[in-house]
């Protein structure tokens, strides 16, 4: 009998798996063991996780250190990944001709045209024709609505009022005759006096109907259909509003810019293609897999995509003493998103989702100084150590120890920077592939969609099941269920959105709905997690052909997500595979597989005789 | 119209000269008339009682013109615990000028006035405090201080709870001649991470400074217990059953928990201050002194070696009263008096004029207590969770020149730039050192250069916070103590922090913290009122700065060398 | 320009103040001596202005206000907390004649409370206002975020003897047991006769 353990150093935890080895080659495994990776996977700051891992998997399986024979461990490559967001699309209004922000709060209801005219000059305008009333900084709602009265009983019809403050309601309840109300306008001193415009607020509940709509404005201000075609951006920005104004200035306009991002170079081993960011995600990809296999990338120097790849070079060639010219981007994910940003020239603050695409970079090296890590751990351990093989392929020999999965298996990783995917084939060759972006792209996705600037609790978010606090006594999960408390939930939770997380429910500070951060988070882990799935898939598919795969085997910390392998499983139904999370020697769970996979690796070589790559 | 008569028509002609008042900064500050009824008063109030007492079979069966049977349950361990009944009757035939004298006359030794103060009741301390001006009581300070040499005590904190600046600013502030470092939270989950950053920065600027963390008691025990702290402070005590009560607390509950302190040989004082009881609206008509000095005799009868007084955090309201500066300068004296060490104030925002501040300061620095500051600011006041101190980091300069001025010596000194970035950095890299032993959130070269040249938070970059809090967690969770940090500045290379660090721990053992007024010296020897007993005995005796301290304080910032005036002494 | 017409405020009392009935209401408890022996705050905003604000902030969120006097204390939590037992969604402002403010909630245990505002002399009136939209807020079961709280350091030097002051003063206005009572709120211009 011989007792061996294999250890994964992993990006975050190191695993380990100890079994013994009968001189029949049968293995029994005893215990596994989990430790947090210290330092860089693939360094030899990692030696004292391992030992930590050792130790404890020894202890679990009842065995003596003195009896330990060999420690497995795998070629953890390091893979460095970087992430980037370039804006892509600006929102400009000229000339002050749109007021599209969403008070909480407007007041009345309905559509009111007329000129504008500050409550100023109210008193002094002759009766007759209907004028919309611009409210300034500092005055009084009662005094607001007084002059609005008087001025309506002097016959001068005043059909909307444009306010500063947070005044709507309260001006609109003092009326005599209910108009239409925005208020909230933080630069009502440049909205344009004189000129013609419409006030429409909707009904609670209700979206504006006649200023979303292009014919609505050209009925309003009695365009002529070239008129109309300019004025179409106006009506889309402000679909889905529950109040906006619109003030007819002779060049007034609203444009959608794209500001120049910068470029990707992406050189294959035999083309060499050139990409503008602001082409989109989509291109990007399509480019990339024009140029597939990827040699190197480099983005354009003084944009964002530019440092990040040379955030990710230095990191790399930090860590494995490589000289920064050797170091090479190995795969590129774009994704399309979208980032809240203040609308250049707008009155009330105004935002709009401008378009972004985020990019992930991945680099990794062939072979890290394992060497000098292994020699660190003989020294500290006293034993014999051997670098044990691929870590995809140890991986792809542990899930097979998982209960109803046969060849041809592939394994999916997805773990933090980048997706790992392997196939082994039927006649056991395994095919490997890591691929740029992972959960660190999914909480990035997260944080900006949502206007966080809190990546942990973007992360958190990711990781965890939302809540709606509705009484101090109940929660209403994401799914609708309730759940109930005996002792009074902690004030902060009280009416907010609370993420659940493994160390109590944090209260998320935005005014997102439950049903918005799910969207956002869910799309977010389909656009990285599951096309990276695919992609990966396609890679490592013998001939590319997806459906030749008969099962999947999801592994690492995402398995463990409450919804991502559910999402590869449904992504990957279609293609006719089974699709789920690993369970390793039917006891492990998706975890301790490359560990498992060491030491069934090292059993079948020792079987064949074959010497391993054996150190000191 | 309203606007007709508008208020800059008709005000009257104002002079330059108050216009100019007007803007000085004290007009700033808020003073209140006198309201004796409700206790709105400093140490004069005719609702005090008279000082009596009666002894009947070795119980005190009268007090201050109360009878037993209608004490409260301060009386009651006042009269129990407090007053020496043997000793009574004798001190309480003396009248309070006579006692007084006692007090200031230097040739009076200070153990002959403990035989006598042992046996006075609260009332006869108010009316011997009262025959006297601020000087007499400066000159009975002097004396009556337990510990012969004077010492400071700073707060280090962080608006952002970051531990990094606590850890940089308190090596810095050990270096510059603090002996008692004290921090709290804003979010106080992070607390044991900025308690490990306390001691580890305190250990890295001068061996031996002794730390603690504020938090609620049952927190701040558990750090004491674990050795990540050395010592506590924060343990308030009332002079009214009622605001006592509001927080569940009794005098017993109180003396239950200094016990749990002493059972591990950790360093421990109580805290207490005039205005409390009036700000809370429970002050029974009675004045803010005659209320503290029911709480210097409840540390007292609950056996607790040492009191922080001096008002503290309700400064404002002795401060807006006539005399209140003169009745917390008694607070302190009264402390001493009755043998506590005392831990004398100064640590909280008081004046928006520094001619204030330096007046209200005076009073402690020039005789010298066992603490002149119980928290002096060793951050800008943006940074002092505990609500701003009447000092801060921003003063040292100012504080320097006056011990050289008046050669009085108030703990601290002045230090040369190049070693204060030394010790940051060291500081720092110390606590990341711990950090990675430990298994928390890393602590970054980026960070690490930042808090080495950071004036407070504002100049440092942040850190993931809920990162830090979970991390925080588990340091509860998994038991960490005091010896890991030392295992852990080994581990890191910091061989001689860790030394230093295992000789504060070592204090736990022998138990010497405990005795009264004790401090640990750079060398980590006690000096207590036991070993270094105050032997003031007029002109020429006593603590005065001399030798090499003096030679410290005399250096300054600036200083034009005699040999050549060209050149400046740094 | 600010407005800087002077408001008078009458409070009458209409008898018991019932447990109201309607989700969206806010109650806004005042204390013992508000309006009435005092008539501004620790910093001289006058209570017409206060109260004016936090009702103009629970109206302009569409939500209904209700005024109440809470005589048996003059503990801030206490009045906040009582006044949250009388609305019917719950929620309620708590307010001292000095400007300390707090946002209660009926099941929340007394000593916790939704928004605290303990530093009365930096309480403005645009402050005010915003107390009364989150309230508002939180009756309509919106997640509002918390009105920004202000610390000024130097605020005890200048305020904390004042504000002892002036709580003792409230405090003697305390009639002990004495159950809270409906007001109704007039505020009038000064020169409207």
């Amino acid at each position: 009998m011989t007792l061996v353990v294999g250890v994964d150093i992993g990006n975050s935890t190191t695993e380990a798996c100890a079994a013994e080895i009968g001189e029949d080659g049968l293995i029994t495994y005893l215990a596994g063991a989990l430790a947090r990776t210290t330092g860089v996977k693939g360094t030899t700051e990692n030696v004292a996780g391992v030992v930590e891992v050792v130790r404890d998997a020894l202890a679990a399986a009842g065995r003596a250190p003195a009896d330990l024979d060999t420690i497995l461990i795998n070629e953890a490559t390091p893979v460095i990944s970087g992430l980037a967001m370039e804006t892509i699309t600006e929102t400009i209004i000229t000339e002050s001709t749109m007021i599209g922000h969403n008070p909480d709060t407007p007041g009345g209801a309905g559509l009111g045209v007329g000129t504008t005219v500050s409550l100023g000059e109210l008193p002094g305008r002759a009766p007759g024709s209907p004028v919309i009333c611009v409210v300034g900084a500092g005055v009084d709602y009662e005094r607001a609505a007084g002059d609005i009265n008087a001025a309506t009983a002097r016959g001068v019809p005043v059909t909307g009022a444009i306010v500063h403050g947070d005044d709507a309601n309260l001006i609109a309840n003092r009326l005599r005759r209910p108009i239409p109300v925005v208020d909230e306008v933080t630069l009502v001193e440049k909205v344009p006096l004189g000129m013609p415009a419409a006030v429409e607020v909707a009904e609670p509940g209700r979206t504006i109907r006649t200023l979303s709509n292009s014919y609505g404005i050209a009925t309003v201000f009695q365009l002529d259909p070239e008129q109309t075609r300019m004025i179409a951006p106006v009506a889309r920005a402000l679909v889905g509003n529950r109040s906006a104004v619109v003030v007819r200035t002779p060049t007034g306009d609203i444009t959608d810019r794209r500001i120049p991002a910068g470029s990707l170079t992406l050189i294959g081993e035999t083309a060499r293609r050139v990409v503008k960011v602001d082409a989109g995600a989509e291109e990007i990809m399509a480019t990339l897999r024009g140029v597939r296999p990827l040699a190197d990338a480099a983005g354009e120097p003084g944009t964002h995509v530019g440092g990040m790849f040379a955030r990710v070079r230095d990191t790399m060639s930090e860590l494995t003493a490589m000289p920064v010219g050797e170091v090479r981007i190995k795969d590129v994910l774009a994704v399309d998103t979208f980032v809240p940003q203040r609308v250049t020239g707008g009155l009330a603050g105004e935002f709009a989702l401008e378009n972004a695409v985020a990019l992930a970079a991945m680099v990794r090296t062939s072979r890290g100084p394992m060497e000098r890590l292994a020699a660190r751990l003989r020294a500290e351990l006293g034993v014999r150590v051997l670098i044990g093989g691929v870590e995809a392929d140890m991986a792809v020999l542990g899930a097979l120890t998982t209960p109803g999965v046969g060849r041809p298996v592939a394994i999916l990783d997805l773990g933090g920077g980048s997706t790992d995917a392997a196939v082994t084939t039927a006649r056991g060759q395994v095919e490997s592939v890591h691929l740029a972006g992972a959960g660190d792209l999914v909480t990035s996705l997260i944080d900006s969609e949502l206007g966080l600037e809190n990546p942990g609790l973007a992360e958190e978010i990711k990781k965890f099941p939302l809540a709606k606090a509705e009484s101090f006594f109940h929660i209403r999960m994401e799914d609708g269920t309730a759940r109930f408390f005996d002792e009074p939930l902690p004030p902060d939770a009280f009416a907010r959105v609370l993420v659940l997380t493994d160390t109590g429910m944090h209260p998320i500070p935005t005014r997102h709905t439950m049903e918005k951060i799910r969207q956002v988070r869910r799309a977010a882990k389909e656009r990285v997690f599951v096309v990276n799935a695919l992609r990966a898939l396609e890679q490592v598919a013998p001939r590319g052909n997806v459906r030749q795969i008969g099962f999947v085997v999801v592994l690492g910390g995402s398995a463990l997500d409450f919804e991502i392998p559910d999402m590869i499983a449904q992504a990957v139904a279609e293609f006719g595979i089974v699709s789920g999370t690993g369970n390793i020697r039917g006891t492990e769970g998706p975890r301790n597989a490359v560990a498992t996979g060491l030491v069934a690796h090292y059993t079948a070589a020792r079987t064949a005789e074959e010497p391993a790559h054996a150190l000191g | 119209m309203s606007a007709a008569n508008s208020p800059a028509q008709s005000a009257p002609r104002q002079s330059e000269r108050t216009r100019v008042l007007e803007n000085r900064p004290v007009n700033l500050d808020g003073f209140v008339e006198e309201w004796p009824e409700v206790g709105m008063v400093a140490m004069d109030s005719p609702y005090d009682p008279r000082p009596s007492v009666r002894v009947e079979n070795g119980v005190i069966v009268e007090m201050d013109g109360k009878q037993r049977a209608d004490f409260d349950f301060l009386d009651q361990f006042i009269a129990d615990h407090a007053i020496d009944v043997e000793a009574t009757e004798r001190a309480m035939a003396l009248s309070p000028v006579e006692i007084a004298h006692l007090l200031v006359d230097p040739k009076v030794s200070r153990g002959e006035v403990l035989a006598v103060s042992c046996g006075l009741t609260p009332a006869a301390l108010l009316e011997v405090v009262k025959t006297m001006n601020v000087v007499e009581m400066m000159m009975a300070l002097q004396k009556m201080r337990a510990r012969r040499t004077p010492a400071n005590q700073a707060h280090s904190t962080s608006a952002r709870d970051n531990p990094i600046q606590v850890a940089a600013d308190a090596a810095e502030a050990a270096l510059r001649g603090f002996r008692e470092l004290e921090t709290t939270l804003g979010v106080v989950r992070y607390a044991p991470l900025v308690a490990i950053a306390l001691q580890v920065g305190a250990q890295a600027g001068k061996p031996g400074a002794l730390t603690q963390c504020a938090l609620e008691e049952a927190t701040e025990l558990e750090l004491g217990m674990r050795g990540i702290t050395a010592y506590a402070e924060t343990i308030s005590v009332y002079g009214t059953e009622p605001v006592f009560c509001d927080g569940d607390d009794t005098p017993w509950s109180k003396t239950f928990l200094a016990s749990a302190y002493a059972s591990r040989g950790i360093k421990m004082r109580f805290t207490s201050g005039t205005g409390s009881e009036v700000q809370m609206g429970y002050a029974e008509g009675k004045s803010m002194l005659y209320l503290e000095i029911r709480c210097i005799l409840v540390t007292k009868g609950a056996g607790v070696q040492g009191l922080q007084n001096g008002s503290i955090s309700c400064i404002g309201v002795p401060g807006a009263v006539p005399a209140g500066i003169r009745a917390v300068l008694a607070e302190n004296l009264i402390a001493s008096t009755v043998d506590l060490e005392c831990a004398s104030g100064n640590d909280q925002s008081f004046s928006h004029s520094d001619m204030r501040r330096t007046a209200r300061l005076l009073p402690q620095l020039l005789p010298g207590t066992d603490f002149v500051c119980s928290g002096y600011s060793a951050v800008p006041n943006y940074d002092n969770m505990f609500a701003g101190s009447n000092l801060d980091s921003e003063d040292y300069d100012d504080w320097n020149v006056i011990q050289r001025d008046l050669q009085v010596d108030g703990g601290l000194r002045h230090v040369p730039e190049a070693e204060l970035l030394a010790v940051r950095n060291r500081a720092a890299r110390a606590l990341r050192g711990v950090f990675a032993y430990l298994d928390l959130p890393p602590i970054t070269e980026k960070e690490i250069e930042a808090v080495t040249y950071a004036h407070g938070s504002n100049d440092l970059p942040l850190r993931d916070v809920l990162e830090d809090l979970k991390a925080a967690q588990s340091v509860m969770d998994r038991g960490v103590t005091g010896l890991d940090i030392v295992k852990g500045l080994e581990a890191g290379g910091f061989p001689d922090i860790a030394e230093a660090l295992l000789g504060v721990l070592k204090q736990r053992i022998s138990g010497d913290l405990l005795h009264t007024s004790a401090i640990l010296t750079p060398e980590l020897t006690t000096l207590s009122a036991i070993n270094d007993a105050n032997d003031y005995a007029g002109p020429g005796s006593g603590y005065r700065p001399s030798g090499e301290r003096w030679e410290e304080m005399k250096r300054l910032r600036h200083v034009v060398s005699a040999r050549n005036p060209e050149q400046e002494l740094g | 320009m600010a407005d800087t017409t002077t408001r008078v405020l009458t409070l009458l009392e209409k008898g018991p103040a019932e447990q109201g009935r309607r989700t969206d209401e806010v109650v806004i408890g005042v204390s013992p001596a508000f309006g009435d022996f005092f008539s501004r705050t620790i910093v001289d905003l006058p209570h017409a202005e206060v109260l004016r604000e936090l009702l103009a902030g629970v109206e302009e969120q569409g939500v209904h206000a209700r005024v109440v006097r809470v005589r048996g204390s003059s503990d801030l939590a206490v009045i906040a907390h009582t006044a949250a037992k009388l609305s019917g969604s719950g929620i309620a402002i708590g307010v001292l004649s000095r400007g300390t403010t707090m946002i209660h909630q009926k099941d929340l245990v007394r000593l916790s409370n939704l928004e605290l505002f303990p530093q009365a002399p930096l309480m403005d009136l645009e402050t005010f206002r915003k107390v009364g939209r989150n309230a508002a807020r939180y009756a309509k079961g919106e997640s509002p975020q918390p009105v920004p709280s202000r610390n000024d350091y130097m605020a005890r030097p200048r305020w904390q003897a004042k504000a002892a002051l002036l709580h003792i003063k409230e405090t003697e206005f305390v009639r002990a047991g004495a159950a809270p009572v409906e007001l109704e709120v007039l505020i009038r211009m000064a020169d409207a006769g």
